[in-house]
């Protein structure tokens, strides 16, 4: 079984531990006098963060745990309170005396810590990255987020439902209409009602287009990653195209706001888009296929083995370069439309790099296949109480988004991004690679840090 | 090779005369006002990555913004603008004004989305400070497109 998320909600009676996976879901009630359950980390090492989370938001202990350092209360974040518990209902909260955290170091003769973040050197979210080196070769790398915690769980509570949408679409940019798909999904579950299959046609298509910025964007910044900064022009072009023709068809250029109850596509312009793009996207390929100097550094470079993959239950591009059959897209559905999974083989930079290039080209295919004029709309009725969830394809992997709806209102809103699993198995991808390829790796992974802190 | 590269881009490059005309302006006044280099050092303090990526954006080839001597720079003690973005996590409060203390002066800072301003969509939580650094121009939007802040940077070079 692979472990999709483990998070807590407030009950009346006490808190509720909620272990979702593939297959199954476990809750496990723990009364308000004894807050303290099992760890899962000895099986899932990925739960880890997910156990820290709930320990810091609700003060739960997880027995057995090797490693109970804060994860969301940084330095100055008062330790005493438990954000997520309804009795907590500040909007305001002062800064405590600073209190050192403990750092994952190696010890030893000449291994000495390299520090790196918050706060980056190029245009990129903020997180901190603390290696231990030998030389030029990393030893061991800790990451530590969270320093964009905005609390979006807290903020939705208590909201009606519809009214966090806007919320809901702005967690991660680069991930919003997967975000707003998973949402409308959990809506219409709610009013008892099914995506006509034309919309959900429509719905796919615009996940589709935003997956393809966000490959096309990574293809250009990895490759530049490596000093090759033509293929960083040209990446950047066509992404800065297809983004123009995104606002043209859903208003917005990243897509917010995009998925509505009903919309039109006007998929005429969109597919002769897609048309040139693929002319253009071949030419690009046979392109950096064929120099040499580039493929010397993604080779070999930020190795992801399918032990570890499965071992973390690592999701979307970085399972599947590594030869991982993960994919929320794998049914019927998208089957329907020739949605192929493409995978990688040895889950280094250039296997990420080349599924990157191939995924476009099945979305390019699905999206021609998902024409279509029919005007179906979906009308939300109430909002009935009761839990719901969802599961989408971002274009970094699997989102999973829970939702509580009691008297109408949200009780509990919960999200998983992908990056908050990847994040967590990315440390056994660059041991004994060199520092200077850091940066490389992660572009190759590029996962939000946004959607991971929430 | 850097013919056949020309030609490649010029061939389906879209021109947009409106832009061409507030570069050629902005062009001149940082020639005129920062010596003919401005350095701007972005720092994100709890956006949706959005802002983030339309200021990745100003440097692709339509937008192309080091033709007019305005660069990104990688540590704010190079810089001379500071791009702020995002709500002002409680987490990132700290690091943010640390970095703005970094810079030498004379300095500015610019304002990207409405999270700055207002918090944009978000609400106030515990987790959320706001920002309390003093902001010389607002660019708003959510997110500004590589336009808007281009425009948003000719307004500001008109201002100091």
């Amino acid at each position: 079984m692979r472990l999709i998320a483990r998070f807590a909600q407030e009950l009346q009676n006490g808190i509720e531990i909620v272990d979702v996976y593939d297959k199954e879901v476990q809750k496990s009630l723990l009364s308000f006098e004894s807050l303290k359950i099992e760890t899962l980390t000895k099986k899932y090492p990925s739960a880890i963060w997910m156990e820290r989370k709930i320990n810091d938001e609700f003060g739960v202990e997880f027995i057995d745990s090797f490693d109970t350092r804060p994860l969301i209360k940084h330095e100055h974040f008062p330790s005493d309170i438990y954000p997520l518990r309804k009795d907590f209902n500040a909007t305001e909260i002062n800064f405590t005396e600073y209190k050192p955290y403990d750092y994952e170091a190696i010890g030893g003769d000449g291994v000495f810590q390299v520090a790196v973040g918050p706060i980056h050197a190029g245009i990129i979210e903020p997180g901190h990255f603390q290696f231990s080196q030998a030389g030029e070769e990393i030893l061991h790398l800790e990451i530590r987020h969270f320093y964009k915690y905005r609390a979006i769980e807290k903020m939705c509570e208590g909201k009606e439902p519809m009214n966090i949408k806007k919320i809901v679409e702005r967690i991660s940019g680069n991930e919003s209409v997967a975000y707003q798909i998973a949402y409308v999904e959990i809506l219409a579950q709610a009013s008892n009602t099914e995506i006509p299959k034309s919309l959900k046609q429509k719905y796919s298509t615009l996940l589709e287009v935003e997956r393809i910025i966000h490959h096309l964007t990574d293809i250009g910044f990895i490759a530049n990653d490596v000093g090759f900064a033509p293929a960083l022009a040209l990446g950047s072009k066509l992404s800065e195209e297809a983004r123009r023709v995104f606002a043209k068809i859903t208003g917005h250029r990243f897509g917010f706001g995009a998925i509505k109850e009903e919309i039109t596509i006007d998929f005429g312009s969109l597919i002769e888009f897609l048309n040139y793009l693929e002319k253009e996207l071949e030419f690009f390929r046979d392109w950096i296929y064929d120099i040499p100097s580039v493929w010397d550094r993604f080779d070999t470079t930020g190795k992801l083995s399918v032990e570890k993959a499965i071992k973390y239950g690592v999701v979307g591009v970085g399972a599947r370069a590594s030869g991982v059959k993960v994919d929320a897209r794998d049914n019927d559905f998208y089957k329907n439309f020739g949605y192929q999974m493409q995978l990688g083989k040895k889950g280094e930079v250039s296997d990420r790099f080349k599924l990157r290039f191939n995924e476009i080209f099945n979305s390019i295919e699905m999206i021609k296949n998902f024409e279509t004029y029919d005007n179906e709309g979906l009308e939300f009725g109430n909002f009935k109480d009761g839990e719901y969830s969802a599961f989408t394809e971002s274009s970094i992997g699997e989102l999973f988004m829970y939702l509580k709806i009691e008297n109408g209102l949200v009780d509990r809103f919960f999200v998983r991004d992908p990056s908050f699993i990847n994040w967590q198995a990315f440390h056994t991808t660059i041991y004994k690679d060199i520092i200077a390829d850091f940066p490389l790796i992660n572009k190759s992974f590029d996962l939000s840090y946004a959607g991971s802190d929430l | 090779m850097y013919r056949y590269w020309k030609k490649r881009f010029a061939t389906t490059l879209e021109q947009d005369e409106e832009l061409e005309a507030i570069k050629k302006e902005l062009k001149k006044l940082v020639k005129k006002k920062f010596g003919g280099s401005l350095a701007i050092r972005m720092v994100d303090s709890g956006s949706c990555n959005a802002c983030e990526a339309e200021c990745n954006a100003l440097s692709n080839p339509y937008y192309n913004l080091e033709e007019l001597g305005i660069h990104f720079v990688a540590s704010p003690r190079h810089a001379d603008v500071m791009f702020l973005s995002g709500v002002m996590t409680f987490n990132m409060y700290h690091h943010a004004i640390d970095c703005y203390n970094q810079i030498p002066s004379p300095k500015w800072v610019i304002a990207i989305g409405d999270c700055v301003k207002d918090l944009g969509v978000f609400e106030k939580t515990y987790a959320i400070k706001g920002n309390s650094i003093e902001v010389t121009h607002y660019i708003i939007n959510c997110p500004p497109s590589p336009k808007d802040i281009i425009y948003g940077l000719l307004k500001f070079a008109k201002k100091v």
